[in-house]
């Protein structure tokens, strides 16, 4: 039985995944920041709660000996949208720099402490939920420091990509789609239900050329 | 005579800009965080008969970026983001330091966002209006000699900076297109600086004399482009 870990596990498409892959027969590991807050994961049969801000490097460490499995898969989820807007010559550079460790840093942070359980699975899959905001090649929406984030993130996947093909590990990013969550609103155009679904088919589908690549929760990829 | 401002002038790019448009007759505004301590560019100052002058900026210091814009007056035709951070290719994957990415971030991208945002008018009022960010081919996520050239992957902050940094030249360039600015990303090449190491493909001066060429040819049109030192246009 493959175990995954997802972080942001309590909301939106990170709860659809623990709900999705625990149904699957998985092992779940669930982290998020106030698992007593978080009755809809608890509610999950087969899913381990665990605690954990992603951006308190020191806990990330904790948990990493704390969790002994093998980890077939890291599902890095959790992320944040700045709100309100950070405009051009308004932004506010320290809310940017807190962007940068929960979306870029720390996912980087999980993949170096759950380094050795990837490397002890049969899988050895690194997923990070990135967006199509962090594509250079489209930029008509959207707003600098989330997409700078974003781009950044992808940058960690394609660099990150290089040295952990040693350990047989396949690491990509994966836009989640524009989704009916407390981040994407209510009248994004797809459920949680079927992003979740679409990611977790990449997850299953990815093999060595999965490896730096960029894809969409349908299975193509998309341009940097 | 047209004017240029730039970032990190006290060494490699940023002094061989100096050098250059300075020799070229150019109103040089050299800026690095320690003017008094730069030897090199405070010579070509004195060489100048005024043309160039230093001052001191910190880019990650957001009100000293403000008041060093708030004293200058003369329009600026063409702004280079040149200052800029790279860590050691030692410090890779496993031996991370997350407070040295925060430092790298603040002046790979949050220092050229601000300082653009400070002199966005000087650039407004200049009859080129042009700003360019220094980036890197090792900022670029399409670039498919990246597996080949970079193998080992590493300089993750780095690259992650200047993929920001390229995000943002992107984002900047729409913004900015209604006061007639155009933004450029400006990819250098590997050069032989501190941060190039002495055994990169090109000498300073050879870069930065094709990159001059580069910024020279370019007009409101090429704004949000990517420009490598040869002209090309490079994949982001």
């Amino acid at each position: 039985m493959p175990t995954i870990l997802i972080t942001g596990a309590n909301r939106g498409i990170g709860l659809e995944s623990a709900r999705q892959f625990a149904a699957d027969g998985w092992s779940v590991h669930g982290c998020c920041r106030k698992p007593d807050a978080a009755s809809a994961l608890t509610a999950i049969d087969g899913v381990s709660v665990h605690a954990l801000d992603v951006t308190d490097f020191a806990s990330v460490d904790r948990l990493a000996q704390q969790i002994t499995d093998p980890i077939d898969v890291l599902l890095n989820n959790a992320g944040q949208s700045p709100r309100p807007s950070l405009e051009f010559g308004r932004m506010d550079y320290d809310l940017w720099a807190k962007l940068f460790t929960v979306n870029t840093q720390a996912p980087f942070k999980m993949i170096e402490a759950f380094h050795d359980h990837l490397r002890r699975s049969d899988r050895r899959v690194v997923a990070n939920v990135s967006s199509l905001m962090g594509s250079i090649a489209d930029t008509s929406r959207g707003i600098v420091p989330y997409r700078s984030t974003k781009a950044a993130l992808n940058m960690v996947t394609k660099a990150l990509s290089g040295d952990l093909a040693r350990d047989k590990i396949v690491i990509f990013s994966v836009h989640p789609g524009w989704v009916r969550t407390d981040m994407g609103g209510p009248i994004a155009t797809v459920s949680p239900e079927d992003s979740a679904a679409g990611i977790k088919k990449v997850i299953e589908n990815a093999g060595a050329d999965a490896n730096g690549q960029f894809f969409n929760w349908t299975g193509e990829t998309l341009p940097w | 005579m047209p004017s240029v401002f730039v970032t990190g002038a006290n060494r490699g790019l940023g002094l061989e800009f100096v050098r250059q448009y300075s020799a070229d007759g150019w109103q040089v505004l050299a800026a690095c965080r320690a003017p008094d301590e730069a030897g090199a560019l405070k010579e070509i100052a004195a060489a100048s008969g005024g043309k160039t002058t230093l001052h001191a900026i910190d880019v990650a210091d957001r009100a000293g970026v403000l008041d060093l814009a708030a004293s200058i007056e003369t329009p600026i035709d063409i702004l280079i983001n040149n200052a800029g951070q790279m860590e050691p290719w030692d410090e890779g994957f496993g031996a991370i330091d997350y407070d040295k990415w925060d430092r790298i971030l603040r002046t790979n991208l949050f220092g050229p966002a601000w300082v653009s945002h400070a002199f966005a008018p000087h650039v407004a009022k200049s009859d080129r209006r042009l700003i360019a960010m220094m980036t890197s081919g090792l900022g670029s996520l399409a670039d498919n000699r990246d597996g080949a050239r970079n193998p080992a992957g590493k300089l993750y902050m780095y690259r992650s900076s200047k993929a920001g940094l390229n995000m943002l030249v992107s984002k900047l360039a729409a913004d900015l297109k209604d006061r007639g600015i155009a933004v450029i990303a400006m990819g250098p090449g590997h050069v032989q600086t501190d941060m190039g190491g002495p055994t990169a493909q090109l000498k300073p001066a050879e870069s930065i004399g094709a990159v001059r060429d580069v910024l020279a040819a370019r007009t409101l049109e090429d704004t949000g482009r990517y420009f490598f030192y040869t002209g090309d246009e490079y994949p982001w």
